[in-house]
This record gives C-alpha cells, structure tokens and sequence, in this order.
C-alpha cells in the first residue's frame, strides 16, 4: 500500500459481478471462505436487506482494498462481509471500512449495531472491541447432512402452514435476534412455509423455514406450550421425514437456546461459533425476549 | 487413465492440482462450483472426486449429500479437499459421508501424491 488516502466508495457504484470478485479475493486465504457467486450475493443483500448506498469498498486510486456491507432495518443496522485482501491487511483498511460504516449507520440514525464475528478470527474480533462492540453470546452455525435415514415421525397432529401463515407466527418481534434470524429475512426469503405441530399431551409448538432446491434453511421456532426438547424433536422428525434428501444448514443459533438437544438428537453436527457482537443498546419497540420465547 | 474430478472454484489451486497429478498418469476434469461438479460426475463417472468445501454456489458438504444420494454413483471415492480445521473437516468429512480428507494447502507434491494414490486403492 502507498500513503494515498484510502477512499471509501458506495458499493452501489459497483456491479454485483465487481462486488462478488471483490468479495471474493478479501476471503481467499480464510479458514472458513464463504465464497460467493454473484447470484448467491444478489439473493444475501436482498435477504439482509443489505443497503448498497451505505455499504462501502475501500480503494487507493485504481486499486480496491476490501469491502463492508450495511444492513439496515427499523431501529438497527448491521455489519456483514467484512474483508480486506489479503496483501493489504494491518495497514488499516478494516478500519477505515468499519469507521465508514459507522458513520453510515449514524446518518440513518442508527445508533444500534449488530455483528458476528467467526470465533477465533482475532484481529477482527479485537477490532470491534476497540471500536466498542461487546460480546453478547456465542452462536452455532449447524448441519444436517442429508445421508442420516429419515426419522420416524413422533406420533402428532401436524399441519402444514402456508407462507402467509408461517409468516403470521413468526410475528414481528424478533429484531434483537441475530440478523439472520429476524422476521424479516423470512419476509424477504423465497419459499418460506411451515408446520405447526401439537402432541398427545397438548404440548405443542412451531417451526417456520425456507425450502430451497437442495437445502432446508432459515429456521424460527417456538414452544408455545411443554418441553421445548419435545416440541423440538417432534417437528424437527416431521421435517425430515418430509424431506429426507435435503442438506440442512442452520445459522446463528444461540448457544442457550433449549431446543438445541433436539438438533443434536436428530444429527445436526456443529460446522463453526460465531460471536454475536452489539454496539449501543437496542431501542425499545426491539422488545428483548429470553432465548426461548424469542426462537 | 485414472480419473480424478475436482470441483474447485480457485483458479490457482486447479493449475497446482493439475501439474501435480497430471505426470503421475492421472486425467483431471475440473468443475468450479456445486451444480457443475454434480452434472460432471454424472457425465464423467470419475475415479475419484476431489471437493473443496468452500464453493460459490453451494457449499461442498451439500454437494456431497447430493452426490451420496445418487444411487448411480454409489461407491465412488469423495475426498474433501480442505483449509478447515481438522477437528471440523474430520467432523464434516464423516458426517457428510465422505471418504477423507486432503489439507491445504499442498506443502509437499510427494505427500499429495501419495494421499491420492491411498485414497484410490482404499476407496
């Protein structure tokens, strides 16, 4: 790098193929890569409702330096994709992107902000600390590989939710979750539906989730009533009795969430940790829930 | 000739695969994400598939579900091909049903070698 400013420009100046190779190269030595194509990105900023005005790449004269994306939605902001490439790390790049960043979500008056970082990334773990982001909890990124045989179904009154539906249970009340996880990832998300499950001892509950070609993703949960383990297993074993050649792919659950037994009774296997970091405080109407009444 | 397909998106890691097999009697066919890794080894039957975990489109755990749950090619050798951990890939590789796993990135041309003959006369 030479001493030239760094530049910080909005990613909306760039094309979603430019974007895409330039997040691609800030990951190419990573542990964990991510590696995206452009529709997969295109499919990310619309999810997350990802702001591209907002969202930043760092450049010094023609060369680009790293990319950070804004995600924005009411009362919060959060930041994603945070990569620098390789050969211009520690010259304070990740900085510069994240200061941007912030300001950004300041502009918006956005004084919430989320993160997740990948445990055991400790320079940029040690940079949202000096920023003033805290830790507030470890989450699992999970798997279900499709070659387990399909569950036998618990004995229950099952009943398929449409969109609409799955939608109206999962309510609007989930924007302390992780950002993945909120209601309006599913709102955005593509084929979205649902299953309400109630057992022979009136406990009951249920799973919303979004199907797609090859994967089961995107899931919000609840116990309405009972064990949240029971409740848990016997929609997880309707699930997967359905749709036993699909791979599972569970993102940014709590560790402390008590439904978690069930996962690992089905097979899910742990991939990664993330830590889920805030700056500011959540604004009232983002009601804070127990991670069990939030699921 | 011994047929190995690697499903790669790093255009680097498929020029070092390919000079590094290639003298030794194998054919590399290349794919370089999830969907046309799954249309090239039902097109191509390999020997042998080598699969990245990170891809583009989807992620190689997914493809070798995919790969697992079709019947025609049942028994072919699916080695992940990895920067992970090794507690994760070890975890991955068994749950996903794979056959093993080759670190990266390659240190010694001899030592990848020789985990690419192993794999292909243990299966």
């Amino acid at each position: 790098m030479t001493d030239e400013k760094i530049q910080l420009v909005p990613t909306s100046r760039f094309t979603i193929e430019q974007l895409t190779a330039i997040y691609n190269q800030t990951r190419v030595d990573y542990l964990v890569p991510m590696p995206m194509n452009a529709k997969r990105l295109a499919a990310y900023i619309a999810d997350y409702d990802v702001d591209s005005e907002h969202s930043l790449v760092a450049m010094q004269g023609d060369e680009l330096l790293g990319v950070a994306m804004l995600g924005v939605r009411a009362g919060r902001a959060w930041i994603t994709r945070l990569g620098v490439l390789p050969n211009t790390r520690r010259g304070g790049v990740g900085k510069a992107l994240m200061n941007g960043l912030l300001e950004n979500a300041a502009k918006l008056n956005r004084s919430f902000v989320m993160l997740e970082v990948i445990k055991n990334n400790v320079p940029a773990h040690q940079l949202f600390l000096k920023l003033g982001f805290r830790e507030i909890g470890e989450l699992l990124v999970l798997r279900r590989p499709p070659i387990m045989p399909p569950p036998d179904p618990v004995v229950a009154d099952a009943q398929r939710l449409e969109r609409m539906d799955a939608l109206r249970l999962t309510g609007r009340d989930r924007g302390a979750m992780p950002w993945t996880n909120q209601s309006e990832t599913l709102i955005n998300a593509n084929d979205v539906s649902g299953l309400h499950i109630t057992l022979a001892d009136d406990s009951r509950g249920w799973l919303v989730y979004q199907r797609q070609k090859f994967t089961l993703t995107r899931f919000a949960y609840k116990t309405e009533v009972g064990n949240p383990t029971t409740v848990a297993y016997a929609f997880l074993s309707h699930l997967h009795h359905q749709y036993p050649r699909l791979d599972t792919q569970l993102e940014n659950i709590q560790v402390n969430d008590p439904h978690l037994p069930a996962f690992y009774e089905m097979g899910y296997v742990e991939s990664f940790r993330r830590i889920e970091m805030w700056l500011g405080n959540p604004p009232p109407e983002l009601k804070m829930k127990t991670p069990g009444e939030l699921r | 000739m011994i047929k190995i397909l690697l499903v790669e998106d790093m255009p680097d890691t498929v020029e070092l695969v390919r000079r590094t097999l290639s003298p030794h009697g194998y054919e590399i066919v290349h794919a370089p994400d999830a969907e046309t890794g799954l249309e090239m080894a039902l097109e191509h039957r390999p020997d042998l598939i080598l699969l990245d975990l990170g891809l583009p489109d989807y992620d190689g755990q997914t493809l070798a579900g995919w790969l697992r749950a079709e019947p025609t090619l049942a028994g072919m050798p699916i080695i992940a091909f990895t920067a992970w951990p090794q507690e994760t890939a070890r975890k991955m590789v068994e749950s996903y049903g794979c056959n093993g796993y080759i670190q990266k990135p390659i240190l010694k041309v001899k030592d990848f070698v020789d985990q690419v003959d192993s794999f292909l006369k243990t299966g």
